[in-house]
């Protein structure tokens, strides 16, 4: 275990933390909680777009982690472990209250005319420059539930088409299907935003 | 061009060009495609916005903490589950321990209020869900105002930049908020240890907070 696993001002290294966990030593599950909590507790925030629900879903996530650490035999990374287990949480969370967790097909399926002819704003104008940070996360927190999974976890998180079929219980192709149609409701979403704003001034 | 057919000369059109997009992003590329962008300016455009999207995505990764109470909810049910055995923690800085006499009196009134409220509602046996979510299925209790002595210390705070009181301040309703869910725990369970332990370790958040703003003052005298 390098020294990157090591958080500064911990006495112990994740390995050495992992092990110590196994044996219900409450500092070792402090440090692998402080390695973590950053990037499960984003995770959350951006599957649910909500920071009570994100908070609630990280400790449940890491509930479930500390549950189970006694079975954890190092085969993959801790890491990697902990984010599915975090990305598995949220997606029950989801599906529990009965929101989609592969997006519900809209209007763009059988349009004779395709995605363009909806683009409210001038047609020419490309959305590279008059779009930020801050209006990309709006429109993300604004895709619904399905759709925002599987560019969160695709575009924002890196996970492959095949881990995502896996995750949410779909077909390779539908994840691939369905991310496109999520970019492009963003992209309606970034216009009419953009348009919006203009509209304003 | 809107709604026709753009490109249709060139031997596909706009509609055959966005259903085969997926694949063209992933890299699956034919010389009809290529032609269709090289004449169509909507296709080209609708391309370079998703490309925009995809690429700004990875900026969305920025890391945010999670609120403490997080962890301290968390440590008490794992500690309720047996998972954690070692013992509570004790007071974690020596330095607190001449303002610990202060905060006992609210500790032991919270305590005792919650002891009074079990005797007389004795709340489901073998509930063990996470305190945060116990919290969260109550009914949201109404947000207190400012308290008196909440406004005192902000007091000693209010001439610092306006960044610092705005962080201060999300401090202070942090622990305050650390407070309630642990009198909730306490009154859920008023003989659970650990309930007992955050409630503690409620109050002595806030009163780290006061004495770095009162510390702070002085200093700044």
């Amino acid at each position: 275990m390098t020294d990157a696993k090591r958080p500064q001002g911990n006495k112990l290294s994740e390995a050495e933390a992992i092990e110590r966990a196994k044996q219900g030593d409450a500092e070792a599950f402090e440090v692998l909680y402080n390695l973590h909590k950053r990037r499960v507790y984003s995770l959350c925030l951006r599957m649910t777009g909500n920071t009570a629900s994100a908070e609630d879903l990280t400790q449940e996530a890491f509930l479930q982690l500390f549950r189970k650490i006694g079975t954890f035999r190092g085969e993959s990374a801790f890491s990697t472990w902990l984010h599915r287990m975090s990305v598995n949480v949220v997606l029950m969370q989801l599906r529990k209250k009965g929101l989609p967790v592969v997006p519900i097909d809209e209007t763009t399926d059988g349009d004779e005319e395709g995605t363009i002819r909806k683009e409210p704003g001038a047609p020419d104008e490309r959305l590279a420059g008059s779009i930020d940070r801050l209006q990309l996360q709006r429109a993300v927190d604004e895709l619904p539930p399905g759709y925002r999974t599987i560019f969160v976890l695709h575009d924002v998180e890196g996970y492959e088409h095949n881990e995502i079929a896996e995750l949410v219980g779909c077909s390779i192709g539908n994840s691939k299907s369905q991310l496109h149609k999520a970019r492009i409701k963003l992209r309606e979403l970034l216009r009419a935003s953009r348009t919006e704003k203009a509209g304003r001034r | 061009m809107n709604g026709k057919t753009r490109g249709g000369d060139v031997g596909m059109n706009c509609l055959q060009f966005e259903n085969a997009l997926p694949d063209y992003l992933e890299g699956s590329r034919t010389a009809e495609q290529q032609a269709h962008l090289s004449v169509c300016s909507a296709c080209s455009n609708l391309l370079a916005d998703l490309d925009f999207i995809s690429s700004q995505a990875a900026e969305l990764r920025e890391l945010e903490d999670p609120s403490p109470r997080v962890w301290n909810a968390l440590e008490v049910q794992l500690r309720r589950e047996g998972l954690i055995r070692g013992p509570v923690p004790a007071i974690r800085h020596s330095w607190l321990l001449h303002w610990r006499s202060a905060w006992l009196v609210p500790v032991a009134a919270a305590l005792l209020i919650a002891a009074g409220i079990k005797l007389f509602h004795p709340s489901r046996v073998g509930d063990t869900q996470p305190i945060a979510k116990q919290a969260a299925l109550k009914a949201p209790a109404p947000q207190p105002a400012v308290s008196a002595e909440d406004r005192e210390i902000l007091k000693h705070v209010a001439s610092r930049p306006p960044a610092q009181v705005a962080a201060y301040r999300n401090d202070l309703d942090q622990a305050n908020a650390f407070i309630r869910d642990a009198q909730d725990a306490v009154r859920n369970d008023p003989n659970d240890i650990y309930s007992q332990q955050m409630l503690i370790n409620a109050y002595e958040q806030k009163q780290m907070l006061y004495h770095l703003a009162v510390d702070q003052s002085n200093d700044e005298q």
